[in-house]
Order: C-alpha cells, then structure tokens, then sequence
C-alpha cells in the first residue's frame, strides 16, 4: 500500500526489505516454475494418472492451508505496518498471530500425509504422488524456515528498538512469508483442483 | 579491522576455483562419463561395459580430477580471507562465519576426494569386477558425492552471511550473491530425494538432481571468483589508504 501511494505521489519507490532477499526470493520462485513445468510435462503424458491420483487429494484441506496462509499473511503485513509506524505492542501481537494461525498449516499438513500414509500412498507410489509429495514437502521446508524467522523476529520486536534496521529485517521476513503463500497459492489449484478434460 | 592486511597469493588462490572448475568438469565429468551420468535404470552391462572400455580415460579423469580436489579448497580459503575482512571486528579471523567457511571448503575437498576414488576403484581391473559391482561402485561414488552436499551448504551459508555482515556502504561482495550463495546452498535439499528415483527429474541424472544443482554451483565458483578479485583489489586500495 506504501508503494502504490509513493507511486501516486511521484516520490521514488523502493523494494521492501533487504534487495539481496529479492534475488533469494525470484531465484526460489524460478525454481517452482521449473517444478510447475515438470509437473505439466508429466500430466500431458499420463492424464488419467494424474486425474485418478488428484482425485484423493483432500480438497478441504487443501482449501483450508489456502485461508489459513492467507490470514497469517494478513497478520504479517499488519506486523510490517506497525513496525514503520514503530508500535511495539503491535508488532509483536501481529507477529504472534502469524506464527500462531501459520501453525495452523503444519497441523492441517500432518493430518493430510500422515491420511496418505495411512492409505498407503507415498513418494514412489506413482508419478503424480512422487510430485505431490516432492513440492509440498519442499513448500513445508520454506514454511519452516519462515515460522523460525518470524519467531526470530518476534524476539527481535521484543528486545530491539524499532528503528530503520529493524524496518528492513521485518520487510525482508515479511517478504519472505507471503513468497510462501504465493507458492502455496499456485500449488494448491495445480495438484487439488486441476482436472483433465 | 586490522590496519594492514597482507594480500600477497589471495589473487592466486582464487584463481584456483574456476581453473577447479575446469578441471573437474573435463576429467570428472566428460572422461568420468559423469556428465550427465548413467541413468541410474541403466543396465549393469551398460554401465560396466563402458568402464571396461575406456579404463584407461576414467583412470586419467579421476586421477587428474583426485589431484585437483584440493584446489577448491585453496580458493575456499582465499574466499574466507577476503570473508575476514567483510565481518570486521578486532579478530577477524577468529569470527565463527570464517572458521566454518573455512572448513566448508576443507570438508567439501574430501568428499570430492572419496568418491572420485570410487570411480577409479571401479576402472582399476573393470574385467575382474562383475558387472553388478561396477555398478555398485559407480551407484556409491554418486550417492556419496550428491548426498554430501550439506558440507558445502556449511560453506556457501557462512560466505553468505559473512558477506552480508559487511558495514560498508559498498559491500565488498554484492548482497545478492550473498543471497544467491545462501539459495544454491538451500537448493541443494533437492538431493535428500535423489536415493528413491532411477529415472525422472529427481534421479541422480535429472533435470533438478544434476543439472540444477550442479550447474547452479558451478556458475556460482567463477562469479564469485569474479567478485572477489575485485574486493582484493579494493581491500589493497583500503590500506594504501591506511
């Protein structure tokens, strides 16, 4: 919102967080592209496969990561606000809410492999699954870390004083968490929802 | 920050990370038939009957690529001197960032080492092998060499945060290859899946387990050799300075 009204106001923008993070960030985004597209070659060559296979995928909970990636982000961004505006109390609530609802996505995660597991679906099962769990596992990784960063920065929030530096380190995780969510939204309609004609 | 820093070989040893580069692609990689390897759903034939004739070219590629292992880790090391002086502070060198970048590079050289002994193992008397034990020696030297890749992620983690610790208002290395060193090293997660595929993007031969990964970590050497040559340059310009 920041940057849409520098850009109103003709003053000149500039990335949030740390530039470095950026290239971490499109580097990581050019590589689920390239998931993306070995997902698409794989499903142009075994379409009834990958639409049998979808078929178990639990699309509540699939939709349920979605909303709750979608509101810690919210949070998040509250966080980065607060923090620019130098709000303790604000920061810190907004942060814990993220880690807080984020936490939400591991659970509802468990629950949904440890089904697959219970089904006998795993990594090798077939090709679709191999995939399925190969992204995932490798979102939840970036999940993971984001939850340790944010919860780094929630103790930064409570000791540090809030000044440009901490603006930067709060931008650049907050950077970060919503790369996870947007990755989860392009996971999420590519393995759950997309069905083959 | 010391007051004088004696530069005299860093250029040289980093010189020695892209003429690693080289090296280990040619011999390793081209004689080695590594490059990109055997699927790993190749017949055993297939993979014993090419070691059987070429022996001679894979015992040259490993023993020339076993030589020059050591050579990434003199670069590690002219890397970590240049590290010391993007951290600062009254000891550089005794900075933990340093010290495991240090040793990153060190670790890295043995498991270049000991796979790279495997390959020759398995060209060293091919005809009294059998075929499944080519193999298998060829299967172990992959394994080992792809699955020990959390070492170097010790390095490229350590130069990475190392660099961005640096107070400059022009860093000495640029903060994105910072970032893109932490990414490579992230990156190469990617092998913790390549024991379960014999073909596909995540076995040992595919798009994401060879080409990415070592291709991303290869393109890292020079550049950053690049960059570091030129932060010599700056550190001798800082103490002539004084």
């Amino acid at each position: 919102m920041q940057l849409v009204e520098q850009a109103k106001s003709g003053q000149p923008t500039r990335l949030p967080g740390d530039p470095g993070v950026w290239v971490f960030i499109i580097a990581d985004m050019g590589a689920f592209a390239l998931f993306f597209l070995i997902f698409t070659v794989g499903r142009i060559g075994s379409p009834s496969l990958f639409e049998t296979s979808r078929q178990h995928l639990d699309v509540t909970l699939g939709l349920l990561n979605t909303l709750i990636l979608l509101t810690s982000s919210l949070f998040m961004a509250r966080a980065v606000e607060a923090a620019r505006a130098g709000v303790r109390g604000a920061v810190v609530r907004n942060l814990g809410l993220t880690i807080l609802i984020g936490l939400g996505f591991a659970v509802t995660k468990m629950i949904e492999y440890r089904a697959k597991g219970a089904a006998g679906i795993g990594l090798t099962t077939n090709e679709f699954y191999t995939y399925y769990f190969v992204f995932t596992g490798i979102h939840f990784l970036h999940f993971a870390i984001g939850i340790a960063a944010l919860a780094m920065m929630l103790a930064k929030a409570r000791r540090d004083v809030l000044d440009a530096r901490f603006t930067v380190w709060i931008e650049s995780v907050g950077c970060y968490w919503h790369m996870v969510d947007l990755l989860w939204i392009m996971l999420f309609p590519m393995l759950y929802l997309q069905r083959t004609g | 920050m010391q007051s004088k820093v004696d530069t005299r070989y860093w250029r040289f040893c980093a010189y020695m990370g892209p003429l690693f580069v080289a090296i280990f692609y040619y011999c390793w990689g081209v004689l080695g038939h590594n490059f990109p390897p055997f699927q790993p759903d190749a017949p055993a034939a297939e993979v014993a009957g090419w070691f059987r004739e070429h022996r001679n070219g894979v015992r040259l590629g490993m023993v020339i690529a076993m030589s020059a292992a050591p050579l990434y880790g003199v670069w590690g090391y002219a890397l970590a001197k240049v590290l010391e002086q993007s951290v600062g502070g009254e000891r550089p060198a005794d900075n933990i960032l340093v010290q495991l970048a240090r040793v990153g590079a060190a670790w890295t050289v043995i498991t270049l080492l000991v796979p790279t002994s495997f390959w020759l193992t398995a060209a060293f008397r091919p005809d009294a092998l059998p075929e499944w034990m080519i193999q298998m020696l060829y299967d172990m030297a992959w394994l080992l060499i792809d699955l020990a890749y959390a070492v170097t992620t010790v390095q490229l983690f350590a130069l990475g945060i190392g660099f961005m610790a640096d107070k400059r208002a022009t860093p000495l290395i640029p903060k994105w290859l910072a970032w893109y060193g932490i990414w490579v090293g992230f990156m190469f997660i990617a092998e913790c899946i390549m024991p379960y595929f014999f073909n596909g993007a995540f076995a040992r031969s595919g798009i994401l387990n060879f080409w990415i990964e070592f291709l991303i970590w290869m393109g890292w050497v020079p550049v950053l050799t690049y960059y570091v040559l030129k932060a010599i340059t700056r550190i001798e310009q800082e103490n002539a300075a004084g």
